[in-house]
């Protein structure tokens, strides 16, 4: 913007720091309407639109049999992402999303704990950090101007396991210590490229996400003794804008 | 792979609770073809008053737009529909709640022309304070002073204009506490509020919803206790409408202001004032073009009755994702009014700036964006083109008092005139504060040349004649103010327009701020292309005779420097 309004207050300070100047001439207000009324082309409802967003998706669902139960809600995938949208017309728009997630799956510890084996423990979990790409098309509702408005997203999405991690937490520790924690990286009966299929309901910046993994959680040389994870992700998104 | 019981129980209940509710219902706008066979009594349909407008302006008793649409059309519809809302004679046309497939059904009844989604609403965050009266401190004797002075309230006084034999209707969000405030009580001795109706509750309760109205109405005949008016037409008549909700933003309300703007047509109403807009929560800003949104349609129609529309500009100047007038003041025929700050007499930072699309010269003139205004309980300082608005209201009821047959779009050229600034102009200010002595002392109005182009080799200079430059010492006046009001540093930003609210108590100005008299005497430069478009605007602070240079390679392709000062204006072409 060109536009600058400049207060009595302020031209006289800066008269005063300037001393007598030949050109007393000051200027109070100046425009400079070509560029301050140029088209515009980026906009949440314009040709192109980019915001960073973040959420909180808990696990739901059960395993596919007993041996991998999961403590519900601090097994999550919170993410934070950038999303890249196109304007198509008025109703559709597409885009893709990058994001990185970090999905928790937080073990309950009872007998028939089988995954990643069947020591019991304080607390225990399976962290997978991924970086995804989600593709989408967004079907706008009503008549609107420059806002984002209600709409519904589907999307097909896709990712890489940077890191798995399998923690676990005892109390009290061993050799006398008040807590003992494992952290074991580069868990091999880990899938690395999942993907799957997700919808959104949103309005502004705040969205209803709802995902489904279509791939298998681990790979076809783990222990067969290891039920199938939940494939719902069920949460809430905020785009920030 | 399968899914798991949560999401399957949770799918099942969404299914069960679609099927469980009715369908749902969306706003169409039902345009017919023809009003054939419909007729009507001008003289029983009207109020004398706007028979009497009409017959002045040569305007026909009435046209095939205020024939009332066919009943046997409306009455199919009714029979198709949920809910018939608004029923327009203007646009031929009905708006109306349906399911998509009564919708669909419309389309092929006998008569209609077209079917056309009309969304419901979007909402907008409820997050600001009520506004609050509060004592009135001498910075606020002063404004309220100044807000009619500064258009030349007292010359219309001198001539005994104040709006009497005008009415004015207001289109607002509400009037709270309007019927019992002491500012008013002058309109209720003589019964001046003629009719009032809210068109979103369809009851002629207009006094809740929102202070808004009242603030806007005081700044045309509101009263202080020591008898000083706020606004310039204390004298006019007043039809009062609710059209607008204060903290959300429905479709519905560019019905209401349709319905509101044929109500006040048959009331006899000369002016409009509507302190309200609509800007990015329904439109672009490409899309303000007098054409696309209904409210704007509905304007132009009105002016083409023989009112004068007079609209705020919008609050959007300093929002940089808007900037440009909101709608209706987008229309061509709507007189669209920017804000100054009392202070500087220069554009207000929120005041919204032109141009309109297609380079259309908005806004069209310029009042103080802010005022002291009647609030419930007391009166309040407030910001806001809404404020401007009423202002040149007023301004407009008491010219067209003193010169009753000018035709609605002779006043509007010449309020335009009235500016201080005309004929130059700028997308700031438009043609600048509107004086009364234009039409009180036209005489007085001609303007000597205040300054001289010299052309110098490669520059051409701005040289104010020595006449020009004199500057004379002030005479005191018998009563002055002893303070001046300012705006404070640092102030919350002033909302959309329709939804301004009171500021805190300002701080006491330091002696050396105080504000003159009269508007200071800037210097206003433009550049111009071929076209007449403006490339650049300036004001300039003017402390000696040679005030500007500019190299003369600015001015080719035909682009001219246009300059302002102290009445006169001359544009030099570099030729």
């Amino acid at each position: 913007m060109n536009i600058r309004l400049i207060t009595a207050g302020a031209l006289l300070a800066l008269g005063l720091a300037a001393g007598p100047a030949a050109q007393a001439q000051r200027v109070l207000f100046r425009a400079d309407p070509a560029t301050d009324s140029m088209q515009v082309s980026y906009g949440p409802n314009r040709r192109f639109y980019q915001h960073l967003l973040l959420g909180y998706a808990p696990v739901i669902g059960r395993p596919d049999g007993s041996g991998a139960a999961l403590r519900y809600f601090k097994s999550a995938e919170p993410f934070i992402g950038v999303r890249n949208k196109f304007r198509l017309n008025n109703a559709a728009s597409v885009g893709f999303d990058v994001r990185y997630a970090r999905l928790v799956y937080a073990l309950e510890q009872n007998s028939q704990k089988l995954l990643p084996d069947a020591t019991l423990h304080q607390q225990e979990s399976i962290v997978l950090s991924q970086v995804q790409l989600e593709p989408f098309v967004r079907l706008g509702f009503g008549r609107r101007g420059n806002v984002i408005g209600r709409y519904l997203d589907l999307s097909g999405w896709g990712g890489w396991v940077m890191a798995t991690s399998h923690r676990t937490e005892d109390e009290p520790g061993t050799g006398g210590s008040a807590r003992t924690v494992v952290v074991e990286h580069g868990l091999n009966y880990l899938r690395r490229w999942p993907f799957g299929v997700a919808t959104r309901l949103g309005s502004g910046r705040y969205a209803f996400t709802a995902r489904y993994r279509l791939s298998d959680t681990f790979t076809a040389g783990a222990n067969p003794v290891y039920v199938e994870l939940p494939r719902w992700l069920v949460g809430l998104e905020l785009g920030l804008f | 792979m399968r899914f798991s019981l949560i999401p399957g129980l949770l799918l099942t209940l969404i299914v069960l609770r679609v099927h469980a509710q009715p369908l749902p219902t969306a706003r169409y706008w039902v345009s017919f073809r023809d009003k054939a066979h419909q007729t009507l009594r001008p003289t029983s349909y009207f109020h004398p008053a706007a028979q009497a407008r009409r017959h002045r302006q040569h305007l026909p008793a009435a046209d095939s737009t205020d024939l009332p649409v066919r009943l046997d059309y409306v009455a199919r519809v009714q029979s198709a529909v949920d809910t018939v809302t608004l029923v327009s004679r203007w646009f031929n046309a009905v708006a109306c709640r349906a399911t998509p497939a009564q919708a669909a059904r419309l389309r092929w009844l006998p008569g209609v022309r077209s079917v056309e989604a009309w969304p419901t609403h979007d909402l907008l965050p409820a997050s600001r304070p009520a506004a609050l009266a509060r004592p009135l401190t001498a910075a606020d004797r002063s404004l309220a002073r100044r807000q009619t002075a500064s258009l030349g309230g007292a010359d219309f006084r001198q001539a005994r204009l104040n709006g009497q034999g005008l009415r004015i209707a207001i289109f607002d969000v509400g009037f709270n506490g309007a019927d019992q405030h002491a500012a008013f009580a002058h309109l209720r001795r003589r019964q001046a509020v003629v009719a009032t109706y809210d068109f979103l509750r369809h009851t002629p309760d207009v006094y809740q919803g929102g202070n808004h109205g009242t603030e806007v109405l005081s700044c045309i005949a509101g009263q202080l206790p020591d008898s000083t008016y706020l606004g310039l037409a204390p004298g006019a008549e007043f039809l009062l409408a609710r059209t607008e909700q204060m903290y959300r933003e429905r479709y519905a309300e560019e019905e209401a202001w349709l319905a509101a703007a044929e109500w006040a047509d048959r009331n006899g109403a000369d002016i409009i004032n509507s302190s309200l807009g609509y800007t990015d929560r329904r439109y672009f800003p490409e899309q303000m073009n007098g054409r696309t949104s209904l409210v704007a349609r509905a304007a132009e129609l009105a002016v083409r009755k023989g009112m004068l529309v007079v609209n705020a500009a919008g609050n959007d100047g300093d929002d940089p994702k808007w900037r440009t007038v909101g709608t209706p003041a987008d229309g061509d025929s709507v007189l669209a009014v920017g804000g100054l700050d009392p202070d500087t007499y220069l554009h207000i930072e929120f005041s919204s700036y032109g141009p309109a699309p297609s380079k259309r010269l908005k806004p069209n003139v310029a009042a103080f964006g802010a005022a002291i205004t009647a609030v419930p309980g007391g009166y309040s300082r407030t910001e806001g083109t809404s404020f401007s608005s009423p202002l040149v209201a007023g301004f407009a009821a008491c010219v067209w008092q003193q010169q009753r047959n000018l035709s609605v779009m002779e006043l509007f050229r010449q309020l335009q005139q009235a500016g201080q600034l005309y004929p130059y102009f700028d997308y700031a200010h438009g043609y600048g504060l509107l004086q009364a002595r234009y039409f009180t002392a036209p005489a007085a109005a001609a303007t000597a040349p205040t300054f001289d182009f010299v052309r110098q080799d490669s520059l051409v200079r701005l040289i104010i004649r020595a006449e020009a430059a004199f500057v004379p010492a002030r005479t005191l006046p018998l009563f002055a103010d002893s303070v001046q009001a300012v705006t404070p540093a640092g102030a919350a930003p002033v909302a959309a327009v329709g939804q301004e609210q009171a500021r805190p108590v300002p701080p006491t100005p330091q002696p050396e701020e105080q504000v003159a008299p009269t508007p200071p005497a800037y210097l206003y430069w433009q550049l111009l292309d071929a076209q007449g478009n403006l490339l650049r605007y300036e004001v300039l602070e003017v402390t000696q005779r040679a005030v500007l240079r500019l190299p003369l390679a600015r001015l080719t392709a035909g682009t001219r420097l246009r300059v302002h000062y102290k009445g006169y204006t001359e544009t030099y072409s570099g030729q």
